[in-house]
């Protein structure tokens, strides 16, 4: 009997001690209730925001379709103030930015690679100034970049004039004098900068009339002849022109 | 000692009936409103993505309208300085 009343009372302890955690476990009316007003208030709160944005995006939508109807009228007008067409503006852009590519990559060639784009750098340098002549370089932001990309191949070109030489020839064969030489269009298309030639390369030419063939001369950078130059070339053809003149 | 017996048994007999009365007379959600709240809780986290989404959405529209925006004032600009320019 004794036992049968201890096993009862360890029975009912254990469902007392065990209870709180099976009500933890199962949620309680209550428990719901409060869920269910809780997520019902988020749902309502998440829709009408949710209303909100798909009324914004709309609205957004709705502006970004006036503004490519605005582009497009305004381009029209710009494309009809400069009298080209859309074509023409496209193939001058693309030039552009063709020409702006290939400079920045020939600025990053070593001074002797960038001789080897000599040609090609001309090429560009004429073409640029062409385009700045063109109707598009009316418009500012275009004629910035066509100044930038004359400033870039003005710079590439310095650098080639800082290197660049020439190989002397025979006379029989090339008629090779640094008059001839300086008169040559990739060197200084002009005659009279002979001197240039000769005192920048006085170390080998100590008479300017004597220059041999398989000499490489440097030819300096410049479309004039510094004082200097002009100095000595006065001082040349005053001592030709003593020698020239008859013994009395 | 039969009346202590008797007390004994009238304990255990009361604490296991507490004990019964709290673990199964609680009132608890039916399966129907159990899934009501479940859906309830799915529709939340439908709701939240779908914010998420939407949020992404307006962000590049901003941004696409304020780049229209700005090509637009680009536009009136490089008008106006043709005009300018070439005395129109």
């Amino acid at each position: 009997m004794k036992t049968k009343i201890f096993l009862t009372m360890v029975l009912a302890l254990m469902f007392l001690i065990d209870a709180p955690s099976i009500l933890a476990q199962e949620m309680t009316k209550e428990q719901w209730q409060q869920e269910m007003s809780q997520f019902t208030a988020k749902r309502n709160d998440l829709k009408s925001k949710l209303d909100k944005l798909n009324g914004d995006i709309k609205n957004l939508q709705e502006q970004s379709k006036k503004m490519d109807a605005d582009l497009a009228v305004c381009n029209g007008e710009l494309l009809k103030l400069l009298g080209i067409t859309q074509a023409e503006y496209d193939a001058y852009m693309n030039e552009l930015s063709g020409y702006e590519r290939r400079v920045n990559e020939l600025m990053r060639l070593s001074d002797e690679e960038l001789l080897k784009y000599r040609d090609e750098i001309m090429k560009m340098n004429g073409r640029a100034n062409e385009m700045a002549k063109h109707k598009m370089a009316l418009i500012p932001r275009i004629n910035d970049r066509i100044k930038k990309l004359q400033d870039n191949i003005a710079s590439l070109m310095k650098t080639l004039d800082k290197s660049k030489t020439y190989t002397v020839g025979t006379w029989a064969k090339d008629r090779d004098c640094l008059w001839n030489i300086a008169k040559k269009k990739d060197i200084y298309n002009n005659a009279w900068m002979w001197p240039k030639i000769w005192q920048g390369n006085k170390d080998k030419i100590k008479n300017p009339d004597i220059i041999k063939p398989k000499w490489v001369l440097k030819i300096p950078a410049g479309t004039e002849l510094t004082k200097e130059e002009k100095s000595a070339a006065n001082s040349y053809y005053k001592k030709k022109a003593e020698a020239a003149a008859p013994v009395q | 000692m039969i009346l202590k017996n008797r007390i004994g048994t009238a304990i255990a007999v009361f604490t296991l009936s507490v004990a019964l009365f709290i673990s199964g007379c609680t009132s608890k959600p039916s399966a129907e409103e159990l899934r009501q709240l479940n859906d309830l809780k799915a529709e939340v986290n439908s709701l939240e993505k779908q914010i998420a989404e939407q949020e992404r959405v307006k962000a590049n529209l901003e941004k696409e309208v304020a780049e229209k925006n700005d090509q637009l004032k680009q536009c009136q600009t490089d008008k106006d300085a043709v005009k300018k320019a070439t005395g129109q």
